[in-house]
């Protein structure tokens, strides 16, 4: 049972003017008489001595109030044990940053909000669903939560979303409505062509054309004290603008540096901030002037200094293969020959990670090479015109292979076999050996514990390694928690809001990234405007006839208690 | 209440032109012109007895005594002036209109002024409020200052007001329209009289009340209140149940062998003297 539907209230109130009018019938024309026992209509229930006299003088009151109690039962749509009579309307919002646009100091998002409300009162809602598009749709409010509760949750919302495809939020908000029943979307612009609109859906933008200056990208290297930052900004406008880009550290001073920009066309700022001797830079803020869509214009970049990784030469390996690891770790940035090491050398006999050297007999091979492109290991590694010559194959999985002969190959736990031997070959002495083994190095580099990146641009995935025997889990802002299940070097899904994400171990903080707010799809609001798509399916509509018919009891009774109270009156008028 | 007032001159001519007649049968009272229930020394004949010392020899019947050889007594019968007694109901429900608490006070003077002019000794007892008793040749002011606002059931103010004594002739004015043992208060009433008689006064809107609307009607006595809307069938049951009061009344009465007339007071007093009061009075 509900009295949700406002028209239940209203019969409710008919009770007043009757009790008013009972109690002005109450104050008929006096008149004094003589005899009042002979106006008086015996009863004989009074003679009997009835308990309930006084109540059966009141009888025409009471029963137009349960006549009017009955009204309001029908009109709430009362149903003892049944599903009350809803009206659930779904509305997909549109989660993109450029929702975030403002205009004349209105956020679009506050628009939405205030059209969904509308939508809601219009539609006569009981229940609302609100979804919010993204890479990953979700609900915001609801599902099917009563109109106020959406609302209130509704108003927590804001679009901080990349650039993304609706349809996953369609088909969710379809799912949730039922079949045929209408879904509105709210935009801030033109679907792009390739969606197709369902024909229950209704589209409509509250966006306009905006110019904008937005940062596309954002790097930071620290180099010792130093701190490098790159940015490039763009003008998503139709005039050329001089942008002022500032830079600002704590306990540094700021710079600024100005840039000519041509309507729609992007720059590269780049800035080295120093710190005192001793001391390390902190985030900087890269920050452009006040527009359209304040979440692009300010990144906050984090500390990013390169991570050393512990490098051990095991005995054992020929002088030429020891003397090419020796010349590569001696240039490798970022690498220390020290133990407990993250990363070992050592001969084909050994436990070491990587195991270079190759068996009696050796054969040397020219080609041609087939590789395993896609695997870290072999990017960007050119093998054209070396003279390789590799033993009997290692054991593993194979990677690159010369005729019948395995040349790379990687076990299941890891280790690298490299069939080589350097003294009979000419690869370390070729741009590919260098590439190799920084392959080898940056794959150990990201496999030690950590976020082996700092800054992740929005809809990026999140590389992560953990290791077993801890709990790890990612923490955002707004309290938000994504815990990590797995163990290893991961890909996670992409964070959902922009900031900084603290990397928690067993609850504490072993590393950090910031999302930057940057999609440059969503910086450019010069596309952006009034749009609509008419819904081309007729809803289904459950009213009063509808599929599930208001139940008839209410009035039923209402009919009785009027015949009811019309003999009653009748009786007492004939008294 | 506002309205006509008691007309003591048109009373006063209504009295000239009538006489009470009292039953028939001896009475009490003072000396006077009728003959009394009790011995006396008029010429009326009452008994014979033996005589007794310290009789009047005087009243020896020697004809008698002179037949039989015994001194045989002649008793007389005593000539007395009857009282009459004139019970007013002053409960409020007599005054519900001017015209009736004038003509119930008319009515009870005539009575007095009847009483007196024919030598009787007329009492008005007013029963309701503070009952009290009035002697006749007071009873034309008492009337014109008396208030009709009992509160009280007749019956119970009768409880509470004077003794009524043995009289002549008692006269009871009232409208009759309260609930009651009718059978046991006519019984009271008669009680002590040679003779009652019952005037029952009673307003146009107690025989034809006035219908059509709604109406929060009020008990002029209890006070209490009933909401009726007057139709037709409304009316038409009031009738029926004064009908049967009525009827319930005519019964009572006939029982003590008292004269019931039913006045209305619309009607003026002369009028009434004319033609509902006749049996009060003697032929002409």
């Amino acid at each position: 049972m509900s009295v949700g539907l406002p028209w239940g209230f209203l019969a409710l109130a008919a009770a007043l003017p009757i009790v008013a009018a009972y109690f002005l019938r109450r104050r008929q024309r006096p008149r004094v008489v003589s005899a009042l026992f002979l106006w008086r209509t015996p009863s004989q229930r009074a003679q009997a001595g009835p308990r309930w006299e006084r109540f059966s003088r009141e009888a025409s009151l009471a029963l137009e109030l349960l006549a009017v109690a009955c009204a309001a039962l029908f009109l709430a749509d009362v149903r003892c044990g049944a599903q009350v009579q809803q009206r659930h309307v779904v509305a997909v919002v549109d989660g993109s940053l450029s929702m975030a646009a403002t205009v004349n100091g209105t956020p679009l998002s506050d628009a939405v909000k205030a059209r969904v409300a509308a939508l809601a009162r219009a539609q006569g809602a009981t229940q609302l669903t609100v979804v919010e598009s993204g890479p990953r749709p979700t609900v915001v409010a609801g599902p099917q939560a009563e109109v106020g509760r959406a609302l209130a949750q509704l108003e927590s919302w804001s679009p901080l979303q990349p650039a993304h495809d609706v349809a996953p939020a369609l088909l969710m908000a379809r799912e949730l409505a039922g079949a045929r029943q209408r879904v509105w979307l709210f935009t801030d612009g033109p679907l792009p062509p390739r969606v197709g609109v369902p024909p229950e859906v209704q589209v409509e933008s509250v966006g306009q054309k905006l110019p904008n200056l937005a940062f596309v990208s954002a790097q930071r290297r620290d180099v010792g004290k130093t701190a490098q930052v790159t940015v490039r900004v763009l003008n998503a406008s139709d005039a050329a603008r001089e942008v002022p880009v500032r830079f600002a550290a704590p306990g540094l001073p700021p710079q600024m540096q100005t840039v000519s920009l041509r309507a729609g066309a992007t720059a590269v700022v780049r800035v080295g901030l120093s710190a005192a001797e001793g001391a390390t830079v902190g985030p900087v803020e890269a920050t452009l002037p006040d527009d359209a869509l304040p979440a692009d214009s300010a990144v906050t970049l984090l500390p990013s200094p390169d991570a050393v990784v512990n490098v051990a030469v095991l005995e054992g390996l020929s002088p030429p293969a020891f003397a090419a690891l020796k010349r590569f770790l001696a240039v490798a940035p970022g690498v220390r020959v020290q133990s407990p090491a993250a990363l070992s050398f050592g001969p084909p006999a050994s436990t070491a990670r990587v195991r270079l050297g190759a068996g009696e007999p050796l054969k040397g091979y020219v080609g041609p090479f087939f590789q395993s492109k896609a695997h870290p290991l072999l990017e960007d590694v050119d093998l054209s015109g070396v003279v390789w010559a590799a033993g009997p194959n290692p054991p593993g999985r194979p990677l690159a292979t010369a005729g019948e002969a395995v040349l790379v190959s990687e076990e299941d736990d890891g280790t690298v076999h490299l069939n080589v031997d350097l003294g009979r070959s000419a690869v370390a002495r070729t741009g590919a050996w260098p590439v190799l083994l920084g392959n080898v190095l940056r794959r150990a580099r990201f496999e030690a514990p950590g976020l082996p990146r700092r800054h992740l641009m929005l809809g990026e995935d999140v590389p992560v390694t953990t290791t077993a025997g801890a709990t790890w889990r990612l923490e955002g802002p707004q309290g938000r928690k994504r815990p990590i299940l797995a163990v290893g070097s991961l890909t996670l899904p992409p964070l959902e809001v922009p900031g900084r994400w603290r990397l928690l171990k067993d609850g504490e903080e072993v590393d950090a990234l910031a999302v930057l707010p940057i999609d440059p799809r969503e910086s450019d609001l010069r596309d952006r405007g009034p749009y609509e798509v008419k819904a081309q399916a007729e809803e289904r509509v459950a009213g009063l006839f509808g599929e599930r018919p208001r139940p008839w009891w209410p009035l039923l009774a209402l009919l009785v208690l009027l015949a009811l109270d019309f003999w009653v009156t009748a009786r007492e008028a004939r008294a | 209440m506002s309205g006509p007032r008691l007309d003591r001159q048109a009373v006063e001519r209504a009295a000239a032109l009538v006489s009470l007649r009292l039953p028939r049968g001896p009475h009490r009272g003072r000396t006077g012109e009728v003959r009394a229930h009790s011995v006396g020394a008029s010429m009326e004949l009452h008994d014979f007895r033996l005589y007794q010392p310290g009789d009047d020899v005087r009243h020896l019947d020697w004809n008698a005594a002179a037949r039989t050889g015994e001194l045989v007594l002649r008793v007389r019968q005593e000539e007395v002036s009857p009282r009459v007694e004139v019970v007013l109901d002053t409960s409020a429900s007599m005054s519900v209109s001017p015209e009736k608490s004038a003509r119930s006070r008319e009515v009870a003077l005539l009575l007095c002024l009847a009483a007196q002019r024919a030598g009787h000794e007329a009492s008005l007892f007013t029963v309701g409020g503070r009952g009290r008793v009035v002697r006749g040749h007071d009873a034309g002011t008492a009337l014109e200052a008396l208030a009709l606002d009992g509160k009280e059931p007749f019956p119970e103010a009768l409880r509470r007001a004077p003794a009524l004594r043995p009289c002549g002739l008692r006269v009871w004015v009232s409208d009759l329209l309260f609930e009651s043992d009718v059978a046991g208060l006519a019984r009271r009433l008669a009680q002590g009289a040679r003779g009652l008689a019952v005037v029952q006064v009673l307003d146009e809107e107690d025989l034809e009340p006035s219908g059509g609307a709604g109406a929060r009607l009020t008990d002029a006595e209890s006070q209490e209140s009933l909401e009726r809307i007057l139709t037709r069938g409304v009316l038409d049951d009031y009738q029926r149940r004064l009908r049967a009061h009525l009827a319930l009344w005519d019964e009572g009465l006939r029982t003590v062998r008292a004269t019931l007339m039913r006045v209305s007071a619309a009607q003026g007093v002369d009028a009434l003297a004319r033609r509902e009061l006749v049996p009060l009075w003697e032929a002409a």
